[in-house]
């Protein structure tokens, strides 16, 4: 995305005067690839921020300049028409936004499955267009489409164009910048990560979709009068192709990407079809190698040119953090409760009849000998595996058959045994991601104010991990000991009542371990949290645990304080290797 | 009952052509993970085998020959130069198999236009059976899939090959640590799996219309048997086979094409909905 003013200024100035300085049809055609590129800047939403590609997005273009042929058919008033525009912007949005209700609700990381249904979807189009002939004309397509009230299509139209190119570029510009575009590319880093802190990503990703249906049919409004003739095609596979196509040789990452890829493509297309019979063959064999080779396409090459020669493109954003935002009440009395919990896969039985009960507030370490259980515990109490038999309940609260996200709307928190953080988001966009965790509204999600946002917690963890200082360095290049303390600060800001770490200490240096043990011990000193702390080091255990329950092949095998564990007959026995 | 038993006829016919479409493509995805976009156009390469060879005069089943020497050479090119490189990049490899898609219907254009090509009917007459005269080259058909089905599961179960292709599809690096060239491996697999797809073209072209976008219709059918059947097993391939070819058959006779595709649609989104993993779904 380019980003500096001038260079925006200049590049808006040399669209206007194109039909002034080279001829009137040249602009015509323009037009005509710049709506395209306004569709391509839709999928760029989905695809380059969300991660998901839409591959049926002729579809809700089609829709739009079905609609608006309608009602262009019957030489309206301009009251109308802006009725029309709406329409044809509010229709193809809200299909779009329920088929990705449907298609996203149940299944992390569907992407392949959304992508062929969308052009299934563009596939269903296509045949409908052509039989409901009282609704589109059919076949030979709707014809008899005047153009917009006193403008010339030839002529006039073009400047309309431009109007709702700059105005999809600065609503998506803006749209990518809030804290709902942010959360749209931490689905795109890591989709599994953000439902643990409480995100309901499919959520995120249907309003994404529906957005970038509404912009390709408010695209799909202005081809309507342009051609004077909406055809089946319109809606077709053929053109969902061509426009993911111009998108990814353009630059999927960037809202300039598709309509270079489409403007570029579209007049190399008009010049040498007819001359050059495998012309599409090879267009098709640039997309091949872009996608091998080059995934951020011509922009992307652009970008790193310009970077080369030393103009910054990327400007951060850094707004002051001067808005306290209190933690949530907690819970005055933790209740964990595992009742006969089992577990089997396969011939594998990993938790056998497991009950214990948590009541007390502070650090419960859960220790025991490889494949006792102690992962699978949390995995079962957080939904990621389906028990077999037995109940779960926190604070009362049946835990059976939870998605992820909503476990943090009841205050549980869960830290990965490997750590797991949004890559290509810088280390405050990271930690602005777990602060709005539970607090974005509709109301706020697409303002700036979340990123004002401060907690007095955040400045403790700051305290021990210094490098966390609201750094615009990228989350990717952290150290794997850096990366596990990033993770913990995300999931204790996330303001959990019940945290669970999965060994928080893996992969550390010593010094590395002392740190993170004494932020561990300091947090669960100064917050009214519960701490269940899966561990194997016994130097940890040791320093941190006010309670330690021991598992052994899937069943509880003790538990107390860890002089009564030490002292106990059949833990040494377990643990010096004997057998039950 | 005479309408019934042709009825049941056609669902039989309609779910095993299904299956036989459907076959590559999950052995290309359910095994390898790869989300193959251009398999509808191996299917349309081998149907065009059959228009090249009757154009040069010679006999149909020389057609089979032609369309595997064809989708080997396409499918271990398309391996080789840009599949390889991206598995376990599920979501690449779609691009660039429908990059390559795309790139297999162009030039195909090119080279034989968009007109519909008309292949010639092959065994024309009809067979009694069950007291309903039911057409000889479909019951040949389901006759022939049953076999081949019959035979690769065999092979799949009982030969070393498939062996190591389970142990492979298990464990990638285990399988390779203990000798098995898996690189090697997955190129086979992808190229048997497209040479079905080509075999299957072959032997549906006297049946359907070869067109250069064909391809696209038998992509989608075979990807919503996927969904509905859930992936790794041969049981959810012939029940998905079974309902997105029986639903289709129904609706489109009640109402018409658009209907039935719609239904299968419908049918397939209320399945990711419901069932995300399919019916069958192996742990």
């Amino acid at each position: 995305m380019v980003s500096s003013i001038g260079v925006k200024a200049l590049l808006l100035a040399a669209l206007v005067a194109v039909p002034f300085i080279t001829s009137s049809y040249t602009a015509y055609q323009l037009g005509l690839y710049i709506l395209f590129g306004i569709v391509g800047q839709g999928i760029v939403l989905c695809w380059g921020k969300g991660g998901f590609l839409p591959m049926g997005q002729a579809l809700f273009f089609g829709i739009g300049a079905y609609i608006s042929g309608t009602v262009l058919k019957s030489d309206p008033s301009w009251g109308v028409v802006l009725l029309a525009v709406l329409l044809s912007v509010l229709v193809p949005g809200m299909i779009a936004g329920i088929i990705g209700v449907l298609v996203f609700g149940r299944k992390i990381g569907s992407g392949l499955y959304f992508s062929l249904i969308t052009l299934a979807l563009s596939l269903l189009g296509y045949q409908l267009a052509n039989s409901q002939v009282w609704l589109t004309g059919g076949f030979n397509g709707m014809t008899g489409i005047k153009g917009l009230p006193g403008i010339d299509s030839f002529g006039s139209l073009y400047f309309f164009i431009i109007g709702a190119l700059v105005f999809s570029t600065c609503f998506l510009a803006y749209l990518i910048r809030t804290p709902f575009g942010q959360n749209l590319e931490a689905v795109r880093e890591n989709e599994e990560r953000l439902q643990f802190l409480g995100v309901n990503t499919s959520r995120i990703k249907a309003a994404a979709f529906a957005i970038s249906g509404g912009v390709a049919g408010l695209a799909g409004a202005f081809f309507a009068p342009h051609q004077g003739i909406v055809t089946p095609q319109v809606v077709g596979f053929i053109l969902s192709a061509e426009l993911v196509i111009w998108t990814g040789v353009g630059g999927r990452f960037g809202l300039a990407g598709p309509v270079i890829g489409a403007v570029l493509i579209g007049f190399l297309a008009s010049g040498l079809r007819d001359y050059f019979s495998f012309w599409e063959v090879v267009v098709a064999l640039v997309f091949v190698i872009i996608v091998l080779r080059l995934p951020g396409g011509i922009a992307g090459l652009a970008a790193a040119y310009a970077k080369k020669i030393g103009m910054s493109l990327d400007t951060f954003r850094s707004s002051p953090r001067d808005e306290q935002i209190l933690s949530s009440p907690t819970n005055s009395q933790p209740r964990l409760e595992f009742k006969n919990v089992s577990l089997q896969i396969g011939p594998v039985v990993i938790l056998d009849d497991l009950s214990f009960e948590i009541v007390d507030r502070g650090i419960h370490c859960l220790i025991g000998p490889n494949g006792a259980g102690k992962t699978s515990a949390l995995n079962v109490l957080t939904g990621k595996l389906a028990h077999n038999s037995g109940k779960i309940t926190w604070c009362g609260q049946p835990l059976e058959g939870m998605q992820p996200f909503r476990m943090s709307g009841l205050g549980i928190g869960r830290k990965l045994q490997v750590p797991s953080i949004f890559p290509e988001l810088t280390i405050r966009q990271n930690i602005d991601i777990a602060l709005w965790v539970n607090r974005l509204k509709f109301g706020n999600v697409l303002s700036m104010r979340p990123y004002r946002w401060h907690k007095a917690l955040k400045d403790r963890l700051e305290r021990a991990f210094p490098f966390l200082i609201d750094a615009e360095v990228l989350a990717g290049k952290l150290s794997v000991g850096q990366r596990q303390m990033l993770d913990f600060s995300m999931t204790v800001l996330a303001a959990p009542d019940l945290i669970l770490l999965d060994e928080p200490c893996a992969g550390l240096s010593k010094a590395e371990t002392e740190t993170m043990i004494s932020a561990i011990a300091d947090l669960a000193k100064s917050s009214k949290a519960t701490f269940i702390i899966v561990e194997h080091d016994m130097q940890v255990v040791e320093l941190l645990s006010d309670h330690v329950l021991v598992m052994h092949q899937g069943r509880l095998l003790a538990q107390g304080s860890l002089e009564q564990i030490r002292a106990n007959p059949e833990v040494r026995r377990v643990y010096a290797g004997g057998s039950k | 009952m005479e309408v019934f038993v042709t009825f049941l006829l056609n669902l039989i016919y309609i779910s095993a052509t299904l299956a036989l479409i459907a076959l590559g493509l999950a052995m290309v995805f359910g095994l390898l993970g790869v989300m193959n976009m251009a398999h509808g156009e191996f299917v349309m390469l081998g149907a065009y085998s059959v228009y090249v060879v009757q154009l040069a005069g010679q006999h149909f089943l020389w057609a089979i020959p032609v369309a595997i020497v064809i989708c080997v050479m396409v499918g271990w090119l398309m391996e080789w130069l840009v599949v390889r490189h991206l598995y376990s990049r599920p979501f690449d490899t779609l691009l660039a198999t429908w990059g390559v898609a795309i790139l297999i219907r162009k030039g195909v254009e090119v080279i034989f236009t968009r007109d519909y090509k008309s292949v010639n009917q092959v065994m024309p007459g009809t067979i009694d059976l069950l007291g309903v005269s039911y057409p000889a080259y479909r019951l040949l058909l389901v006759a022939l899939i049953i076999v081949l089905f019959v035979a690769l599961f065999t092979w799949y179960q009982k030969s070393k090959a498939g062996l190591k292709i389970r142990a492979m599809v298990q464990g990638p690096e285990l399988a390779a640590a203990v000798g098995i060239d898996t690189a090697r491996l997955s190129r086979l697999t992808f190229i048997i799996g497209v040479s079905t797809a080509g075999l299957a073209g072959v032997l549906l072209a006297p049946l359907v219309r070869v067109e250069p976008y064909i391809g696209l219709d038998y992509l989608m059918s075979s990807f919503f048997i996927l969904i509905v059947g859930g992936l790794g097993t041969l049981e959810g391939l012939l029940i998905g086979s079974t309902v997105i070819g029986g639903t289709d058959a129904i609706v489109s006779t009640v109402f018409d094409k658009t209907a039935g595709y719609m239904s299968v649609l419908l049918i397939s989104i209320l399945f990711l909905w419901l069932r995300p993993d399919g019916i069958f779904y192996r742990r």
